[in-house]
């Protein structure tokens, strides 16, 4: 649920810069780091990152920050959380500290990375970061197993407005999802509508790597899309959408209340629960993304929902809930897997899934879209794919509802 | 006619920097009823409260204001000079005019202009003022300390040596706290049995003190000089008196092994229902625990215990609660800490993975009376080749505790040196600051390090399994600027100290006050550092803020000081701005009774109205402004008195 101590945070720190930063509260926070280094000593690329957010920090503090512009070092951050969740002076560096270094740093690159670069003039140009046409983005619909209504075409109110997102959209997996969450929200007798071929990637993904440009002007958009319409709350498919609308649209009059899918059916469970009737003998590992989890302590609810299905046994990966590995796909990752193999980097999707098939489960079940195709292809790329299949919890509460005429 | 004498004092440049102190003593001078106005450069000084007892003399002042610092510094001093002068000392009024005036403002003229408005309130309020009496309440001698450990203990043996008599409650069968639980004692390695048991055994025996283990406070009444306490006292189901200590009966016990997590060896030990602590314990007497005895149990036990105790019949299931009621002059708290609980840091692996070990337990590790007998091995019997020690656990993190724990540093470098000693282990410290500010403590760490333990400046950030049984630290050694990831067989965390969980309902029992962390709160941090806000009840130890043994011992020492000051001048004097309850008026609401921050008010049951016990109140004036019918009144702050003032304030040209 969005907190409105969050929300007045976000609102005060529109206009932070890295000249104007000590003048912010939360910025000046940086002045009471203790170089713990516990920042770069969980960060998953902190072996590699020439300059983590603890020398970051230091480098600002003693005024030769330029130095770090020049290196690529944050090109590795992944926007996981992992140092802000971690870090005892609560120092926001995941989203505001490292977003505004990530913008210089950037911007000093004699070229950005060619296939961020793409994504980036994707989004802008088409919405969507694959280069698809808008005018397919609800293709997946008519394969729906249930009706999927349409904003403009029913014309009128609705409870839920379900953001489906990029990922879920496009991506033959990820509508997959789209499928699954629509039977799933038919079957809890939702009053919900998408808004189809009119609706552009929120952008968080354009904000944490930082083009602020890109992500006005998605935002702008957006917005005036919502307003034209009537609905009582949204619904989010992707955590990283689910983040922006919660953190970052609220200055620019976003009013709604807004959950992820995963928040929204587990607050409904007891709905749900007696439509789970096919037993699923599964033995399912579940990875925290780290907007749900880290971000937004949305640590159980996937949990819950994973548990009331009968037959699944839940085990846990060495690195769980707010000790996660990321999937490598935020901030960014997920369009420079290129760049980070020529550096010889480790993907950290493959490091993940190492501890997936380590639990010796059956399943690796996911909430972000991101991590469908990371994951499937690392278990591929290891060898690990006769052994493990990849289902978004959605998936698997949509194979556990009983048959519906 | 009033005779008013005014002192504007300069403090140096503190006051007379920023304000023109003869502008406003000649102001004052105009003032209707002011017969004497002065500046003087120090008006505490001997000189300066000179000047005021003799113009009392020499002008026939009635009533004095001295214009200075904060009233919390010097208003007794010159209440004691208008005393010398032979006026009553509540003809006196003082004007902050440091505080609330110079040193808070730069505009020159303006702050003069605000220094003479407050002086002329105090010129308009002081007329009214009506001689007040301090009162005198006597002190009971006898002398209340909650909590046995190291702190209560050096406290008694203080007291008892001054003669006072003391009552000592400890709420676990035995006394001794942490100290009892450790090895040795940083920085001289001393054995800590060695040192502590003498003390333990000196408590027993001396007859000043009456100890009482497993026993609790459930009540406090009263106030300084004679508080009416109530103790619990838990069955032990063993008469005190007969049982001898021999443990025969816990050698009959039914079962014939120990079972039973054992609290003082942290659950690394077991134990069996009948039981003595710990060997040295004091009292040197067995507990029966009625959680997992089969006579309690069942009904049906052979109770071969109570065979082997024979004629001594020292054993007794019948025993019930008790509560007694004591009455002492003074009380105090040495309460302790609690060591962090590290379920709490999910990442440290803590309960997770099982040679992931807290520093207490460590400590009992290496005690020769532990669970392993001194033999430092893992739960699988393994001696540890490489030992991760990692520093601040729970201490110095927003997410935790925001504050330093302050021992823990120097314990993990003891326990670094005694875990080397017992297995020759490569040992690692992880550390964010290595905080060694004690005497000999830097000398400590000095030799810890030629030891050749390993440092590295770095808070651990993840603790996981590496495949082959053992843990890896990953922690960025941020002096090399690179993540280690150092595999080791034992982790140890070096938890920090906390209040106790339930220090919030103790506070308000003994009505004190405590800090957000919930360590209890001293009077002033540097110049009462043992007293609390309440008369009467000091603080010894951990419970007031985490501190090491010398330093938990020299507080214990300067509250058993402070209590038996108060014993041997024999009274307290209470100052005389109290409540006080119109009966007539009052209209037996009850609002004012628990607005009370000092449980002062209660209804007199015969014609239900309020009243006020003079010896409790503070003067804070939360009843009177709280009162409906406004039928409370309070010395020096009666309603003619403010509103006086106010007109006063308001009254400029
Ligand atoms: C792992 C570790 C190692 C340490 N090593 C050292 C060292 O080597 N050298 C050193 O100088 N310091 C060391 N310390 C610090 C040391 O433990 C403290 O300084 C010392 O124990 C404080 O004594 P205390 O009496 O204030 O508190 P405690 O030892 O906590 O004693 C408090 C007593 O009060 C009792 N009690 C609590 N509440 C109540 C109640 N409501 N009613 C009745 N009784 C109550 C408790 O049962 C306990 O017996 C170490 C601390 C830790 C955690
Ligand atoms: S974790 Fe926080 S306090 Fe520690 S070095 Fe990083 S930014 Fe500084
Ligand atoms: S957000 Fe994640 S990837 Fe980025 S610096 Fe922090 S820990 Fe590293």
């Amino acid at each position: 649920m969005a907190s409105t101590a969050a929300q007045c945070q976000l609102d005060s720190v529109s206009g932070m810069t890295l000249d104007n930063i000590l003048q912010f509260p939360e910025g000046h926070r940086i002045l009471s780091c203790i170089q713990c280094g516990v920042c770069a000593g969980t960060c998953p690329y902190g072996d590699v990152m020439e300059y983590p957010p603890r020398k970051i920090i230091a480098m600002l503090r003693a005024g030769m920050v330029e130095k770090v512009f020049h290196s690529e070092s944050l090109l590795n951050c992944v926007a996981c959380y992992a140092c802000m969740t971690k870090c005892p002076r609560d120092i926001r560096l995941t989203d505001i500290l490292l977003p505004l270094m990530k913008e210089q740093a950037l911007m000093h690159l004699p070229e950005l990375p060619a296939e961020l670069q793409k994504a980036l003039q994707n989004t802008l140009r088409y919405g969507n970061p694959m280069g698809e046409s808008s005018r397919k983005r609800a293709a997946w619909v008519k394969n729906a197993p249930v009706p999927v209504p349409i904003m403009n075409e029913i014309r009128r109110p609705v409870d839920v407005l379900w953001f489906v997102e990029c990922y879920t959209s496009y991506y033959p997996r990820g509508q997959d999802t789209a499928r699954a969450t629509a039977r799933l929200l038919h079957a809890i007798g939702a009053d919900f509508a998408i808004l189809g071929n009119e609706e552009k990637c929120a952008g968080e993904c354009g904000r944490l790597t930082w083009e602020p440009g890109l992500f006005e002007t998605l935002t702008d958009y957006n917005m005036a899309v919502f307003q034209k319409y009537q609905f009582n709350r949204m619904v989010a498919s992707c955590p990283h959408s689910y983040n922006a609308f919660q953190r970052r649209y609220i200055p620019l009059g976003f009013t709604w209340p807004v959950d992820p899918v995963m928040a929204y059916l587990a607050y409904q469970i007891e709905k749900l629960k007696p439509l789970l009737t096919r037993k699923l003998n599964y033995k399912v590992t579940y990875h925290d993304s780290c907007c749900l989890g880290r971000f937004n302590d949305l640590y159980d609810e996937p949990r819950a929902l994973l548990k009331a299905i009968p037959g699944v046994k839940l085990v846990e990966m060495v690195h769980n809930r707010m000790n996660s590995i990321c999937c490598g796909g935020g901030g960014g990752g997920m369009w420079l897997d290129t760049y980070f193999k020529a550096k010889g980097h480790e993907r950290l999707s493959e490091r993940r899934v190492k501890e997936a098939v380590a639990t010796g489960a059956d399943v690796l079940a996911v909430s972000c879209p991101y991590e469908v195709s990371r994951f499937e292809d690392a278990l591929k790329v290891l060898g690990f794919d006769k052994k493990m299949v990849v289902r978004d919890v959605t998936e698997l509460l949509d194979e556990a509802l009983e048959e519906q005429p | 006619m009033a005779r008013i004498g005014i002192y504007v004092c300069h403090c140096g440049h503190n006051i007379a920097g920023t304000i023109d102190v003869k502008g406003v003593a000649n102001y004052a001078a105009s003032l209707p009823g002011v017969a004497v106005a002065r500046d003087y450069k120090y008006m505490c000084s001997d000189p300066g409260q000179d000047l005021i007892k003799n113009d009392i003399r020499d002008h026939q002042l009635d009533r004095i204001i001295v214009a200075a610092c904060s009233p919390s510094l010097h208003e007794a001093t010159f209440r004691n000079a208008t005393a010398q002068g032979g006026l009553n000392a509540y003809y006196f009024q003082m004007v902050n005019v440091r505080e609330h005036d110079a040193w808070v403002h730069s505009d020159k003229a303006a702050a003069t202009e605000k220094a003479k408005d407050l002086v002329r309130a105090a010129v308009y309020r002081v007329k009214l003022h009506k001689p007040l009496e301090r009162r005198r309440v006597p002190i009971r001698p006898e002398v209340l300390v909650v909590g046995g450990g190291i702190a209560g203990i050096h406290a008694s043996l203080s007291l008892a040596a001054a003669g006072k008599q003391v009552y000592l409650v400890e709420r676990e069968p035995t006394i001794g706290g942490h100290m009892a639980q450790f090895d040795k004692t940083f920085p001289t390695l001393d054995c800590a049995a060695c040192i502590l048991t003498p003390k333990m055994t000196a408590v027993r025996a001396n007859p000043n003190i009456t100890l009482w283990t497993l026993s609790e406070v459930v009540k406090v009444e009263g106030f300084v000089g004679s508080y009416q306490v109530t103790v619990r006292h838990k069955p032990r189901y063993i008469i005190d008196d007969l049982c001898v200590g021999c443990l025969e009966c816990v050698e009959a016990c039914v079962f014939k092994e120990p079972r039973f997590s054992d609290e003082f060896n942290v659950g690394l030990g077991k134990r069996k229902p009948v039981y003595m602590p710990f060997p040295q314990a004091v009292p040197q007497l067995v507990l029966i625990d009625p959680e997992t005895c089969i006579e309690f149990k069942t009904g049906k036990c052979k109770k071969t215990c109570v065979e082997a105790c024979a004629e001594r019949n020292a054993i007794d299931f019948t025993q019930k609660e008790r509560l007694e009621t004591i009455e002492v002059g003074s009380i105090i708290l040495s309460t302790g800490f609690e060591v962090f609980d590290p379920h709490r840091i999910p990442y440290y692996g803590y309960g997770v993975y099982p040679n992931v070990y807290t520093a207490l337990e460590v400590e009992r590790l290496v005690n020769a009376a532990g669970p392993t007998g001194g033999e430092v091995v893992l739960r699988d019997g393994r001696k540890p080749k490489r030992v991760g020690i990692v520093h601040c656990v729970g201490s110095r993190d927003e997410h935790t505790n925001r504050y330093c724990s302050r021992v823990c540093c120097m314990y993990s470098l003891k326990l670094a040196h005694l875990v080397k000693e017992h297995t020759d282990a490569e040992i690692f410290n992880c550390y964010i600051d290595m905080r060694t500010p004690g005497k000999t403590f830097e000398e400590f760490y000095n030799r810890v390090g030629e030891e050749g333990v390993n440092f590295v400046r770095g808070k651990v950030a993840d603790v996981y399994p590496d495949g082959d049984g053992s843990l890896v630290m990953q922690v960025e050694d941020t002096l090399l600027g690179i993540v280690r990831k150092i595999p080791v067989d034992m982790v140890v965390l070096a938890v920090g100290l906390e209040a106790h969980r339930d220090a919030d309902a103790v506070r308000r029992m003994f009505n004190i006050t405590c800090a957000s962390e919930g360590f209890f709160v001293e009077r002033h941090p540097k110049l009462a550092p043992v007293n609390t806000f309440t008369d009467g009840i000091f603080l010894a130890g951990c419970c007031q803020g985490p501190k090491d043994i010398p330093d938990t011992v020299a507080q214990a020492g300067a509250a058993a000081m402070e209590a038996a000051a108060l014993i041997d001048k024999g009274y307290v004097e209470l100052e005389p701005m109290t409540a006080s309850v119109n009966e007539e008026e009052c209209s037996g609401c009850k609002t004012c009774i628990p607005m009370c921050p000092y449980s002062a008010i209660s209804q007199k049951a015969d014609v239900k109205k309020a009243f006020i016990n003079e010896v409790l109140c503070k003067g804070c004036g939360t009843c009177v402004a709280a009162c409906p019918s406004g039928s409370i009144k309070q010395n020096l702050f009666e309603d003619e008195e403010i509103f006086e003032e106010i007109e006063g304030v308001l009254a400029y040209a």
